[in-house]
């Protein structure tokens, strides 16, 4: 799953036909001024700055501005370039045409296990969550594609009429063409806006989730997906994760401040395990944390380090089931050299580190860890004999 | 009894290096539950032809790597299954084949970060098919006492606490590998071991569900529970304890569900597997999937710490019941050890491995090399040179002062002689083929024999036997070479003579005699045989072969090492020319006609063939 801004969205719109307003998105204000001495729209239309980046309700926090000229959007633009906002900066803001138009409607595609989903109403915008039992939906089953005329059936359904439902259903039908060629997860523009005098129609505004995983097939996708979480990665987090691109195998951090107990949880499964049971058990955890596929000890290590500089955190869960291959001596061997470094820079002061695992070499790797008692850590150490979770109740009832 | 694998299953895996690791782990659980084994090809097109070693216990097999599915079905016609372990970019296309393929029935995958849509595309072709399409990302399938499919189990003693030599009671279905595998050892220590485990994969669209393996323990009657590891994202679990709730089923099903810590992580965030999202307005998350199955009937503990007890207390039920008949625990003496490599026993002293050749200079075994005990670095700081090195390694000897400046002259004397003689001429001819470095030094190395630059050896040889043999006695000597061996090695040559001296003979002799105290019996001999020599014919001088050969001997090299050293210094000179043609990008060298005689028959008509 990988959500992109707006402007990569709006170019795969122009390259399927899905009419889009007139847009650019600028880094620099200067930059727009030059591009409206360029550009007739820019000068003549009623312009929206928005903030181009990953960050919840931008409108509330000023971040879009409607209704401007050139010199407002200007001016808008920077205002906005270089606003800091929690963990986030606002880099880039995007300029586009504000249509005016007579009628707001709703479009979107999802994928499903089956295929995908086909969504519209003629009441979209804002307010399309209270008109919810308007939307009419089309399935659409793997590797077909609905002809226009039954698309066109359905939006007469939906309420369209006449040559606005054929227009709205061809272009629901370059919709579902951008979806499958493009590998999207969704798509979803609200809304899709018609100016009934010329019979132009236009998406104001899209939410668009690209599988990254297809990636290899679309050259052409010279975008990174944005941060998934509500918000920019932290710094730290942003370190791991390109360290994760680079191994065989994986390592992944995902901070929530304000918790006291830290993850440090090997294999995708078992991890969410542990922050459930810290969780059920009435804790807070400080990260979610996951380790596996046997990546190399150095990633493990520098994941570990990452994880002791964790603020305010009393306890260090090193959890894991028991692995089919990842090799347990070897990562950790990165985990202790890990606590060590940490150590001596002064961090894991007054923390207890939990640990239960099981997998290839175990008795190594469980013997190495336990040795970190004689070196003065608060660390306890258990075998697959310990159930997998437990170790969490040891730590929140010591 | 068990679900997908079992005796008769019989595999290919599609892949490379990470195939072949598997069905080494595979092989090791063939060893341990005595069956044949169970990967019989592979299909890897870069290494087609290639034979991978596999090893059952102590019996080594050759599986072939095959260019194409077709191929090594073909010559493989017992397969059924195969095993997908190649790159997402390939795996779609890979597992389709598969899925078309005469005689396959399951295909699964461990492919990592496989695009939804061939993943949905997959399982379509498979419901299509009639066939099973486990995974992406599935990390494999084990059926206990029968067959392994993957990584599945772990390694070798793990096989062994998980009881999976024998089949249990309990089924296991799990979205992750790593609990799997944490699944089928609660289920050993807790119950009675497991008949078969699944893992279906964490992305969002597996090829398989919950509900298709309930519906297959469902259908086995061995298995009277089954343990489900789901989590957030999807509806595969609530199908599941839709599954349940329809009638009454004959298994019992056990649950645990991760994901409830979601509420309190930022939205949308991605836990490590791709499937395991929540979607709008709660659907698909943790809580509500617990519920669906605890209304089903399902057993679901709080957290997965939990599962210890559900699982005991099913078991207990079950036994009470009379469902399962406790089993007499097998001795696990009684199982076979995975025999140990070489290297493991020698560790612990069990066996005597006869060496295959045997060394006395140098050892590479620790940090940095030690020539006869001495490490390269110490050497390097009290000031040794590269003729303490040549004095280690040939005779294992540190030579003192004056005889390193002596084998330094000796080299710095012999380095190189133009580009005219044998060796050079041979490396240039290559260098100018363009033919690269060592090859081309090595055809100037080609060479060195009895007539050009070999007569060092020999020269020592025969005087140091002179010095023995025939002390003061130089006719008898010159008598005995001339009936046991022919010219003596180390007199004479072509071009220089008495009036015309070799410079570097004279001044080897000059510098060795005059400049250091090195005792020199062997060069002392040589002089007085050249004294007779040159009586006789002018140029049957003491030449530099014969004058090296001397010293050397005297410098107690043995006398087999001496060439060595006109090879090695030769070395320099031959690098030195190759080096040269390729600056000056020297042109291919062919001999002018007038530089040939041809003394070839008259052209003449070819007789017909009788």
């Amino acid at each position: 799953m990988a959500k992109i801004l707006e402007g990569p969205a709006m170019k795969l719109f122009n390259k399927w036909g899905i009419p889009v307003p007139n847009y650019v998105v600028i880094m620099d204000p200067d930059r727009l001024a030059q591009l409206g001495e360029a550009n007739k729209w820019l000068r003549e239309s009623k312009l929206v700055v928005k903030a181009h980046e990953a960050i919840g309700g931008r409108y509330k926090l000023g971040l879009v501005k409607l209704g401007l000229n050139l010199e407002g959007a200007v001016e808008a633009a920077k205002e906005m370039i270089g606003r800091e906002i929690g963990t986030s900066v606002v880099h880039q803001v995007i300029v586009a045409e504000m249509l005016d138009h007579d009628e707001e409607y709703y479009l979107s595609i999802a994928g499903n296990r089956d295929g995908s989903e086909l969504l519209f109403s003629n009441k979209g915008g804002v307010d399309i969550e209270d008109n919810w039992d308007t939307v009419k939906r089309i399935f659409i089953p793997l590797d077909m594609t609905p002809s226009i005329e039954q698309i066109t059936e359905a939006a007469l359904e939906a309420g369209f009429i006449g040559e606005v439902a054929e227009r709205v259903a061809k272009i629901a039908s370059r919709l579902i063409l951008c979806f499958d060629n493009e590998d999207a997860q969704s798509i979803e523009i609200n809304p899709l806006v018609i100016r009934k005098s010329d019979m132009r129609f236009a998406a104001l505004d899209a939410v668009m989730n690209v599988d990254w995983d297809a990636r290899f097939r679309h050259p052409d996708w010279d975008f990174k997906p944005v941060s998934e979480i509500g918000r920019s990665y932290t710094e730290a987090e942003q370190q791991i994760m390109d360290i994760d691109a680079r191994i065989k195998g994986s390592v992944k951090l995902v901070e929530v401040p304000g918790g006291n107990i830290a993850l440090l949880t090997a294999g995708g499964g078992a991890s969410v395990f542990y922050s459930d049971a810290v969780v059920a058990r009435g804790g807070s955890i400080a990260n979610y944390a996951e380790y596996s596929g046997d990546p190399p000890d150095w990633a493990v290590e520098a994941l570990t380090e990452t994880i002791c500089r964790l603020p305010n955190i009393k306890h260090i869960i090193v959890g894991g089931a028991i692995a089919n291959f990842t090799d347990v001596k070897a990562t950790f061997s990165g985990i202790i050299n890990g606590f060590r470094e940490s150590k001596s820079k002064g961090y894991l002061e007054n923390v207890k580190i939990w640990v239960r695992r099981g997998g290839p070499n175990e008795n190594q790797g469980l013997a190495a860890m336990k040795l970190l008692q004689e070196e003065g850590f608060d660390i306890h150490v258990y075998d697959r004999s310990m159930p997998m979770t437990d170790i969490v109740d040891l730590a929140l009832n010591a | 009894m068990s679900i997908l694998a079992n005796r008769d299953t019989r595999a290919v895996i599609i892949g490379g290096v990470a195939g072949v690791n598997a069905a080494r782990r595979m092989a090791q659980f063939d060893f341990l539950v005595n069956r044949p084994l169970t990967v019989r090809a592979f299909v890897y097109p870069p290494e087609e032809g290639q034979q991978k070693e596999i090893y059952r216990g102590g019996e080594l097999n050759n599986v072939t790597v095959y260019s194409s599915l077709g191929k090594a079905l073909e010559e493989n016609p017992e397969i059924n299954t195969v095993l997908i372990y190649i790159g997402a970019s390939r795996a779609y296309q890979s597992a389709k084949e598969a899925l078309d393929a005469k005689g396959i029935k399951l295909v699964t995958m461990i492919t990592e970060g496989v695009p939804e849509k061939d993943a949905k595309r997959l399982r379509k072709h498979a419901l299509e098919t009639g066939k099973i399409f486990n995974g992406p990302s599935s990390i494999g399938i084990m059926s206990a006492g029968e067959c392994r499919l993957g990584v599945i189990g772990g390694e070798y003693k793990n096989l062994k606490l998980c009881n999976l030599y024998r089949p249990g009671s309990f089924g296991v279905i799990t979205k992750s590998g790593g609990l799997s595998n944490e699944a089928m050892w609660l289920c050993a220590q807790n119950g009675d071991g497991i008949t078969s485990a699944v893992a279906i994969g964490g992305d969002s669209y597996p090829g398989t569900d919950f509900v298709t393996y309930l519906n297959m323990f469902e259908n086995d009657p061995d298995t009277k529970a089954v343990v489900i590891v789901g989590e957030v994202g999807g509806t595969l679990e609530e199908e599941a304890a839709e599954w349940l709730s329809q009638e009454i089923r004959r298994i019992k099903v056990i649950a645990s569900i991760g994901g409830t810590c979601q509420d309190v992580l930022p939205q949308g965030m991605k836990f490590g597997h791709a499937g395991a999202k929540e979607g709008k307005k709660g659907l698909g998350s943790a809580r509500s999937k617990i519920n669906a199955l605890r209304a089903a009937g399902a057993v679901v503990p709080d957290t997965f710490g939990g599962l210890s007890k559900a699982i005991k207390q099913v078991y207990q039920e079950l036994l009470k019941s009379g469902a399962i008949k406790p089993e007499a625990e097998l001795d696990e003496k009684l199982l076979p050890a995975l025999p140990p490599s070489v290297q493991e026993v020698m560790k612990q002293g069990d066996v005597i491995v006869e060496p295959l050749i045997r060394t006395t200079i140098s050892d590479d075994r620790g940090e940095e090399p030690r020539y006869v005990g001495y490490s390269a670095s110490e050497l390097c700081e009290k000031g040794y040179g590269i003729e303490d090195v040549i004095g280690l390694l040939w005779n294992k000897k540190l030579p003192s002062k004056e005889e390193s400046e002596i084998i330094k002259r000796i080299i710095m004397i012999s380095a190189d002689h133009g580009p005219a003689v044998s060796g050079a001429f041979g490396a240039i001819i290559a260098a100018c083929a363009g033919i690269d470095l060592p090859q081309a030094v090595s055809a100037g190395m080609t060479m060195i024999g009895p007539r050009f630059g070999g007569a060092v050896t020999n020269a020592g040889k025969y005087f140091k036997y002179g010095v023995k043999e025939y002390p003061n006695d130089i006719p008898g000597f010159l008598n005995w070479m001339k009936q046991n061996v022919g010219p003596v090695p180390g007199i004479g040559h072509r071009v220089k003579s008495l009036k015309n001296p070799d410079k570097r003979v004279k001044y080897l002799v000059e510098y060795v005699k005059g400049q250091t105290t090195l005792h020199t019996p062997c060069l002392d001999y040589a002089l007085q045989v050249e004294k007779i020599t040159t009586s006789k014919k002018d140029n049957l001088i003491l030449n530099v072969d014969g004058t090296i050969g001397c010293i050397l001997v005297d410098l107690d090299f043995p006398e087999y090492s001496l060439n060595g050293f006109f090879v090695l210094a030769r070395t320099i000179g031959m690098i030195g020319h190759w080096i040269d043609q390729n600056n000056q990008n020297s042109r291919l060298i062919r001999l002018y006609d007038y530089l040939i005689n041809y003394a070839v028959k008259e052209e003449r008509v070819v007789p017909d063939k009788r």
